[in-house]
C-alpha cells in the first residue's frame, strides 16, 4: 500500500504556479491575469500550437492535434456536442503537482478548460479529483462557486482512490456511472468518449498551460523553455515511502524546459538513483542523474519520458532493489482485476522482483515475465510496471549485481505493508 | 495501406471481457497461442490467407471479446 | 387443406425436435466446460451447438407452420406465438407459444450478439431452458404419442439428460460466484481523514 504525501512543499515559479503565495480565488486571479477572452477555435489551436503544449497526465500527446482531433469529429456530427474533461485523479502516489495545482491556482486550470469548452461549443464541463486528496475536490468546488457559468455545465466527479483510476478510460466509466475502471476503448475519446460524443479529456496541467499560453501570450510563454518545448512543466520531486506506505513531503516545483536536474534536486539526489517518471517511469543511474535535463526530448533519448513528471530520489539511501519490489507490489495490488494478464501477471512478477530483492537471481523469469505483460490489458498499467522493473535490470544492472552479492549493504529486505492502519 | 482483402487487420481483444476460454487459440494457432495463464497472445497481423479463419475465431469467441481491426 | 402427410409432418417434427433442442442443450451446457482435450476441441462442440440449434429452429418453424396449415386441428396462425386465446387445448398451446417466443428471442439475441452487451445475450440465451422445459411439457400434454412406450423413453432420456447437466452447471456457477467474490481488488479508502485541514503544510 502506498498512499499520497501528506505534506506538499509548494514551491512559486514563473508561470503557472507565479501566484501560489496569494489568494487562490477568482479575483486575484483575474488581477494577475486579466480577464478571460473568448477565443475561436482557430486561434485556440494556434494558441496551443505555438506554445507545443503536451499532454501532461504522462503520455505527453500534443494538446493541439487533441483538439483538432474533436473539433473534426463534432464536424462531421454537429448534433452530438463535444464534452470537456480535467482529469484531476492522479492516480500516482509518488505525484501532487495537479493537486498543487488545483489547490493553489484552480483558476487557471479552469480557464484552460473553460477556453476550449467555448471555442468547441460545448456545453459540458466534468472535472475529476480523487477521493484520497479531498482537499482538491474542495478547492475546485470553491472555485467553481466563484465562477459564471454562462451556459457551461460543470460537474465535479469523485474517482476512487487506485492507481488506474486517473485512466482516461477509466474517468469516462466513472463520468456515465460504472466503476472507474479502464475499459477498451475502441475509438478514441476523441472521437467517441462520454456518451458516445467527442470528448477532450486533458490532465489539470495540460489545461493551465493552454490558460497560460492564452493568458500571458505565446510570446510570453515561449520567453521560458527552449526553442523546440516552450514554457515550463510541473515537477513533483519525492524521496521514498516510509514504512508504513505514505509518501513523505514532497516538493512540488515548476521549472523551465531545458533546465538542468541539478537546478532543481538537491544535492543528495544527485549522486542517488532517480526514478523519473513516477512509478511507470524508469530508473536513471546516479552517474547519469547530474547531466539530466528537464525536457522531454532529452529524456526520450534516454528511454525514458516526463511522463507526469514525478522524480523519486533514493536520496535516502534505500536500495533500488528492494523499492522497485515494494513499488511493483504496490502495482500488482493497484490492478483492477479485470484483465488476464495484468490480474494474474503483475502478482506473479511482484513476486521475482521480490525474489530479486531477497538475494534470488531471478532476472531471466522477471525478463520473461515483462514481456508477458506488455500490451496485453485494456490500459497500460502493466506496460508501465513492465516499464519500472525492465529498467532496473537494465540501467542499474551494477547495482543489482551488488545486491545479488550481498554487497550493497542495504537493510533486510521490507515488505510492502498490506493494509493500511487508518 | 491495404492491398485488398484481409491486409491490414489486426486481433484485438478485448481484455477486460476476455475470459481464457481459448478457442481462438484452437481455430487459428499460427496467430494466437495461449500464455501460462490460458489468455491469448496474438502474434502479428493477420495475413490475407487467415482472414476467414480469424472471421471464425471472432465469431466463436463466447464472450465476444475479440475484434477484427482495421490497423 | 388437411391431409395425412400434414399430421404425420407435425407430429414427426415435434419428436425429432425433442430429441435434437435437448442435445442442443445439452450440448451448450458442454460447452460452458473448460476442460481442454488434445482428441475433442472446444470448437467442435460450440460449432456442434451452434449447428444443432439451427435444426432445431428448422424443425420447429415446421412444426408449428404444419400444425397452423392442417385444417383438421383449428390452430390459428397468432395460436402459435401468443399464448391465450387458443381453441384447440388451449394449456398445451399456451406452452407451445411460449417455447416458441422464447425461442425466437434467443435467436435474434444470438444473431444480433456483437452489437449487445454480453450480459443482455446471457441473461436471455438462459431462458433456453425455459423454451426447452415448456416445449417438454407441451409435448408430453398434447402428443397423441405420448403414452408409447418409445416415446416416453425417449422423453425420459432427454428430460433426464439436460436436468443432469444443467444441475452440474449450476454447481459450477454457484462455486465461481463464490470464488470470484474478491477479483477485484478495492480501493485505498476514503481517506477523508488524511487532509482534515485542507491546508497547505508550512515549509
Amino acid at each position: 500500500m502506498i498512499a499520497p504525501p501528506e505534506l506538499l512543499d509548494v514551491h512559486r515559479g514563473p508561470l503557472l504556479l507565479a501566484g501560489i503565495d496569494d489568494d487562490p480565488g477568482l479575483d486575484a486571479h483575474r488581477r494577475r491575469v486579466g480577464p478571460l477572452p473568448d477565443l475561436a477555435l482557430d486561434r485556440l489551436l494556434d494558441a496551443a500550437t505555438a506554445g507545443a503544449v503536451r499532454g501532461r497526465g504522462g503520455a505527453g500527446f500534443p494538446f493541439a492535434r487533441k483538439l483538432a482531433a474533436v473539433a473534426d469529429a463534432r464536424g462531421r456530427r454537429p448534433s452530438r456536442r463535444p464534452v470537456v474533461v480535467v482529469n484531476a485523479a492522479e492516480g500516482e502516489p509518488a505525484s501532487a503537482k495537479d493537486e498543487a495545482l488545483v489547490r493553489r491556482a484552480p483558476h487557471l486550470v479552469l480557464d484552460g478548460a473553460e477556453l476550449a469548452a467555448r471555442a468547441l461549443g460545448a456545453r459540458e464541463v466534468h472535472v475529476v479529483t480523487a477521493q484520497d486528496r479531498s482537499a482538491a475536490g474542495w478547492a475546485v468546488d470553491d472555485a467553481l462557486a466563484e465562477r459564471a457559468t454562462r451556459g457551461l455545465r460543470w460537474t465535479r466527479h469523485t474517482a476512487e482512490a487506485r492507481f488506474v483510476a486517473g485512466q482516461a478510460r477509466a474517468v469516462l466509466e466513472l463520468m456515465a456511472g460504472r466503476p472507474g475502471l479502464p475499459v477498451t476503448g475502441w475509438a478514441p475519446a476523441a472521437h467517441e468518449g462520454h456518451r458516445g460524443r467527442p470528448t477532450l479529456l486533458s490532465n489539470a496541467e495540460s489545461w493551465a498551460h493552454l490558460a497560460a499560453v492564452v493568458l500571458h501570450g505565446p510570446a510570453a510563454y515561449a520567453a521560458l523553455g527552449t526553442a523546440d518545448e516552450p514554457g515550463t512543466t510541473l515537477l513533483t520531486l519525492a524521496t521514498p515511502p516510509g514504512p508504513g506506505g505514505r509518501m513523505g513531503r514532497v516538493r512540488v516545483v515548476e521549472a523551465e524546459h531545458g533546465a538542468a536536474a541539478m537546478t532543481v534536486l538537491d544535492p543528495a539526489a544527485l549522486v542517488s538513483p532517480l526514478l523519473v517518471g513516477g512509478f511507470h517511469g524508469g530508473w536513471v543511474h546516479p552517474r547519469d542523474v547530474p547531466g539530466l535535463t528537464v525536457s522531454s526530448h532529452h529524456l526520450r533519448g534516454l528511454g525514458l519520458s516526463l511522463g507526469a513528471g514525478a522524480w523519486l530520489s533514493l536520496s535516502d539511501g534505500s536500495c533500488p532493489v528492494t523499492e522497485t519490489a515494494r513499488y511493483t507490489e504496490f502495482l500488482a495490488d493497484e490492478s483492477a482485476g479485470r484483465c488476464g494478464p495484468c490480474r494474474h501477471g503483475l502478482p506473479a512478477l511482484a513476486g521475482e522482483v521480490r525474489g530479486l530483492a531477497e538475494g534470488a537471481d531471478t532476472r531471466r523469469r522477471v525478463r520473461e515475465l515483462t514481456g508477458l505483460v506488455t500490451g496485453r490489458g485494456a490500459c497500460a498499467h502493466p506496460d508501465g510496471t513492465a516499464r519500472l522493473v525492465s529498467s532496473l535490470l537494465t540501467r542499474l544492472e551494477d547495482l543489482v549485481e551488488e545486491h545479488l552479492d550481498g554487497r550493497c549493504g542495504c537493510a533486510a529486505p521490507q515488505r510492502a505493508p498490506r493494509a493500511v492502519a487508518r | 495501406m491495404s492491398r485488398g482483402g484481409g491486409d491490414g487487420q489486426q486481433l484485438r481483444v478485448d481484455w477486460p471481457q476476455c475470459r481464457a476460454r481459448g478457442l481462438c487459440a484452437e481455430l487459428l494457432p499460427e496467430l494466437v497461442v495461449l500464455d501460462e495463464w490460458g489468455y491469448p497472445v496474438v502474434l502479428g497481423p493477420v495475413r490475407p490467407e487467415h482472414t476467414d479463419l480469424a472471421r471464425e475465431a471472432v465469431a466463436a469467441c463466447p464472450r465476444r471479446a475479440l475484434r477484427l481491426v482495421r490497423r | 387443406m388437411t391431409t395425412p402427410l400434414l399430421w404425420y409432418a407435425n407430429r414427426g417434427t415435434g419428436v425429432v425436435l425433442l430429441v435434437v433442442f435437448s442435445l442442443t442443450v445439452l450440448l451448450g451446457v458442454l460447452a460452458t466446460d473448460r476442460s481442454v482435450s488434445p482428441w475433442w476441441p472446444r470448437f467442435v462442440t460450440q460449432g456442434l451447438h451452434r449447428t444443432l440449434a439451427s435444426l432445431s429452429v428448422l424443425l420447429l418453424v415446421t412444426h408449428a407452420a404444419t400444425a397452423v396449415v392442417d385444417e383438421f386441428v383449428d390452430i390459428r396462425w397468432w395460436q402459435a406465438v401468443v399464448p391465450v386465446g387458443a381453441t384447440y387445448e388451449p394449456v398445451w398451446m399456451a406452452l407451445a407459444a411460449v417455447s416458441l417466443d422464447l425461442t425466437a428471442l434467443v435467436v435474434a439475441t444470438s444473431l444480433a450478439r456483437s452489437r449487445l452487451p454480453h450480459r443482455v445475450w446471457a441473461a436471455v440465451h438462459l431462458t433456453t431452458y425455459l423454451a426447452w422445459a415448456a416445449g417438454v411439457v407441451h409435448g408430453i400434454g398434447i402428443g397423441t404419442d405420448a403414452s408409447t412406450p418409445w416415446l416416453a423413453a425417449t422423453t425420459t432420456v432427454c428430460v433426464v439428460a439436460v436436468v443432469v447437466a444443467a444441475a452440474a452447471r449450476l454447481v459450477v456457477v454457484v462455486h465461481t460466484r463464490r470464488g470470484r467474490a474478491r477479483a477485484t481488488t478495492p480501493a485505498r479508502g476514503s481517506g477523508a481523514q488524511l487532509f482534515a485541514s485542507g491546508r497547505r503544510a508550512a515549509p
